[in-house]
């Protein structure tokens, strides 16, 4: 039992430090979201006149010349009780909102991409492993180099190819805009149509890790001991290679799975970017560029606790599978 | 817009070569992308990148759409052109003798879109609400309205307030009282259910996409543009793939190879604006606290002969840029107002380099050893900011890199963050820096002097300038421009003195050094919709993202064929 409760604890530091460098991190970054907002508007012509620079400052209360140590405390005063604040970019929806909405669109297109690229190179993986030495193994090479080609590279060929030329996907977006979000049929076939390609690039990108990973292991556990004995015993060899081989050789790649998934939530920042997705990750960058504290400290906030949350399920999952790490030394 | 425009280059760069690859590949197979049920839809790209999120309060800073589709202003002043603003909601309009007293006569048949009568209550209720609420008052509209009856409305000025006029009568929108006055915060209210008196409505919301639709009990006739669909995507690099599939039919921004549009972009067609000078901006004035050899207008004057700007404009803006004046008024738009007694009509595009030595020298300079000159021990070197991603001002950064070399003077440019460059500027802690000067609501020089050149918007360095970032003062300047706002703007002699003394103090000392009038370009689909501004009939700046300007191009618009 202390051995959870001092994992615990741990965590709880790690998320309080982590919420303290998302409150300091914002704020020694230069520029500030009011002369943004003036430059923007300086730039569609018009209302920037002198006084609007007044006037934004009253509406987004900057300028109120609080202490940073009050500000601190009333941050985590609000963190504590979820309220994340108002976005000064998207002003004056509030955080929670922006980030309930964008969620979803994200967890499901990175999930779904991450899952399928994780069980499609597990599966490769094992097989160009137990196979090895054989005309299989150039797998290996051919699927690190897609995942070596810079993603943003990878996409827009896909997108010229899949989409522009050919027009089997669409160019980008999340959904048909002609028609209304919600439960039914047309939308979500339409959701997942557009997100295909989006996921497409992710699998294609990301599988050759997780196939080299397990290829590895694979080649190092087919040489351990109860395999020998498994294949003495006259098993059937498909039998040897997923009950004995390959349930070891996958124990790396699940922790390494457990904590991409915490990633997930961070969302691709570019396969959102290239696709116009509506997912955190455009957001993120919306928050960073328009220097909205309360918007970027939100999206941490989640991506801090979805990381730190994995991060925690696999340990004590470890704790389970593994006794030996248990033992406290 | 050609902020967002400037990032990812490369990516952009990518997307060019590949297109190659795609043109290949549509000749074999060949699809129409563009739908029937678009057919009479026109849709746009503002350049915003992300998804909406639901604003149509036109005192927002963050609104989303409004100004001139929902809500209207009294009248349309066109920045681009000297011509009779185009009345709205307003008849006419006239000032008394010292511009203190503004009166409004008022059309008498606009309805809101919920049924009720525009009157001019509705009108004093807007400009009072923005008095009362600091927060909505971005124009800093100080004067006191009443309604001498229904159609009637006059505005009160303590102090002579003609140059107020376009920010009055075009940049204020009228919003309903009877809707808005039980609002308890109008300021952050997102208004989700417009109601105004302009030719569009809301039709529908989502994150992805919004439309107007036309409004058919509109005052002057409904528009033969029936629906402006507003996409959201996630950048310049994005429009320009919706552009090539045909699924927009409008944004602003360069694209790759400018002049070849019609080719690239079969139906399509560009119009390209001079607008806004692109100049090195230089924290000059030593006295508010600049630091540098740029604070010497003998190295301010040395840059302005010693760069080559026609070889600049081809190499980093397609020549899409044009010549400017010395004296910041618009070569094209201000030309009856651009000052005889300027030494020079226009900044000369090709180099004098003998006039730059020249200037340093008799100012002291000597040239050292490295080529380099130098002045009681200091060398002549000075470093120039630049946005990292904004391809074009880096180009140009470093063609005037190489040109200055020649004449020796030592520029080394500062690639930054956007959020560093835009701190950096406001607080003047720079020496030179690469940017635009912007405009102001009516075409009137006067308006782009008062911003960038008058002691009242600049401040100590260390502190925001707002926005006369070169920290420029002049007592000269600040008297012409204060006597200019009370000179009827329509007694051209009697205001010609003022910005006569204000163009030649500009000359002098050259706060922002003129490198060239950047061009705005937009791209439009001539075959889907006829009636776009040309430049011969510029009705309106052509710009997606400029309000109302966009609204006067709608009510023009008309689908192909009508």
């Amino acid at each position: 039992m202390r051995y959870y409760a001092r994992k615990f604890a741990f965590y709880l530091v790690a998320l309080w430090a982590a919420l303290t460098l998302n409150f300091f991190i914002p704020r020694l970054m230069p520029g500030n979201p009011v002369d943004i907002l003036m430059a923007k508007l300086a730039q569609r012509g018009g209302t920037v006149d002198p006084s609007a620079r007044r006037a934004y400052e009253l509406l987004l209360g900057t300028n109120s010349g609080e202490s940073l140590l009050s500000q601190y405390t009333s941050y985590l005063g609000n963190m504590f009780r979820g309220d994340l604040g108002i976005s000064v970019s998207s002003f004056p929806t509030p955080v929670s909102q922006i980030i309930g909405e964008a969620l979803p669109w994200t967890l499901m297109l990175v999930g779904i991409a991450t899952f399928l690229s994780f069980v499609l190179g597990i599966a490769l993986g094992a097989f160009v492993g137990w196979r090895r030495g054989t005309w299989l193994d150039s797998l290996v090479p051919a699927t690190t180099v897609l995942a070596a080609v810079p993603y943003f590279w990878l996409a827009l060929i896909l997108v010229a190819v899949l989409s522009s030329a050919w027009g089997w996907f669409p160019l980008q977006g999340g959904y048909d805009v002609v028609l209304w979000p919600g439960w039914n049929a047309d939308f979500i076939g339409s959701a997942i149509y557009y997100g295909t390609l989006p996921a497409l690039t992710i699998v294609i990108s990301s599988v050759g890790g997780w196939l080299l990973g397990m290829r590895n292991m694979m080649v190092s556990t087919t040489a351990e001991d109860y395999v020998l004995t498994a294949q003495a015993k006259g098993l059937r060899d498909s039998r040897i290679m997923i009950k004995y081989a390959a349930r070891n050789a996958v124990l790396p790649s699940v922790a390494g799975f457990a904590i991409s998934l915490g990633f997930v939530v961070a969302g691709s920042i570019i396969t959102e970017q290239v696709f116009s997705y509506p997912g955190i990750g455009s957001k993120l960058l919306q928050a960073v560029q328009n220097n909205d504290y309360a918007l970027m400290q939100g999206i941490f906030l989640v991506i801090t606790v979805a990381v730190l949350g994995a991060n925690l399920v696999v340990d004590l999952l470890y704790a389970l599978i593994d006794p030996r790490t248990r033992v406290s030394g | 817009m050609f902020l967002k425009a400037r990032r990812f280059s490369r990516t952009r760069m990518a997307a060019a070569g590949l297109a190659a690859v795609a043109m290949l590949a549509t000749a074999c197979g060949g699809s129409d992308t563009a739908g029937d049920a678009n057919k009479d839809t026109l849709i746009v790209y503002t350049g915003q990148s992300g998804d909406w999120q639901l604003n149509f309060n036109p005192f927002s800073p963050t609104q989303i759409e409004g100004p001139g589709t929902i809500f209207e202003p009294l009248f349309f002043f066109n920045n681009i052109r000297d011509v009779e603003p185009r009345p709205r909601l307003g008849k006419s309009f006239k000032w008394n003798a010292d511009g203190t007293q503004l009166d409004v006569a008022l059309r008498d048949d606009a309805k809101w879109t919920d049924g009720q009568k525009f009157t001019a209550k509705d009108v004093v209720f807007t400009l009072d609400m923005i008095t009362k609420n600091p927060a909505m008052n971005g124009t800093g509209y100080k004067g006191v309205a009443t309604a001498v009856d229904d159609t009637n409305v006059s505005i009160k000025f303590t102090e002579p307030s003609f140059m107020e006029g376009p920010q009055v009568l075009g940049k204020i929108f009228m919003v309903p009282e009877h809707k808005w006055k039980d609002m308890s915060n109008p300021s952050t209210d997102v208004v989700k259910e417009p109601v105004g008196t302009g030719p569009f409505m809301l039709d529908e919301f989502k994150g992805q996409a919004f439309t107007l639709k036309a409004n058919a009990g509109y005052h002057s006739g409904e528009p033969a543009l029936k629906k402006v669909r507003y996409l959201a995507l996630s950048g310049n690099q994005s429009g320009e793939a919706a552009l090539k599939a045909g699924q927009i039919d409008w944004q602003t921004g360069p694209v790759p190879d400018i002049k070849d549009v019609e080719k690239n972009y079969p139906g399509y067609k560009a119009i390209t604006i001079p607008m806004n000078q692109t100049a090195l901006f230089t924290c000059s004035n030593a006295a508010l606290g600049c630091q540098g050899p740029q604070t010497d207008v003998a190295v301010r004057k040395a840059i302005y002969y010693a760069i080559n700007r026609t070889q600049i404009n081809a190499l980093a803006f397609e020549n899409t840029a044009s010549e400017v004046s010395p004296g910041a008024a618009l070569l094209e738009r201000d030309k009856d107002q651009i000052s005889a007694k300027l030494q020079e009509k226009t900044a000369p595009m090709q180099p004098d380099e003998a006039k730059a030595t020249q200037l340093l020298e008799s100012a002291g300079y000597a040239k050292g050893s490295d080529g380099v000159y130098a002045k009681d021990g200091k060398p002549l070197a000075m470093t120039l900011k630049v946005v990292a991603g904004w391809t074009d001002y880096i180009t140009a950064v470093d063609t005037m890199t190489q040109q200055l070399q020649k004449v020796g003077i030592k520029i080394t440019a500062q690639q930054v963050s956007w959020n560093e460059w835009s701190d950096a500027r406001g607080r003047g802690e720079f020496e030179l820096l690469i940017d635009a000067l912007h405009q102001g609501p009516a075409p009137d020089p006067f308006y782009n002097a008062s911003y960038f050149y008058s002691t009242a918007t600049t401040a100590k360095v260390g502190e925001a300038a707002n926005p006369n970032f070169s920290r420029f003062s002049n007592p000269a300047v600040d008297a012409a421009l204060t006597a200019l706002k009370g000179v009827d703007p329509e007694d051209t002699a009697a205001r010609q003195p003022y910005f006569d003394t204000i163009q030649t103090e500009i000359e002098k000392s050259i706060p922002y050094i003129p490198v060239l009038t950047g061009g705005t370009t937009s791209e439009y689909n001539a075959k889907k919709f006829t009636g776009w501004p040309t430049k011969d009939d510029l009705y309106a700046f052509p710009a997606i993202w400029a309000r109302p300007e966009a609204s006067e191009i709608y009510l023009k618009l008309k689908p192909a064929g009508q």
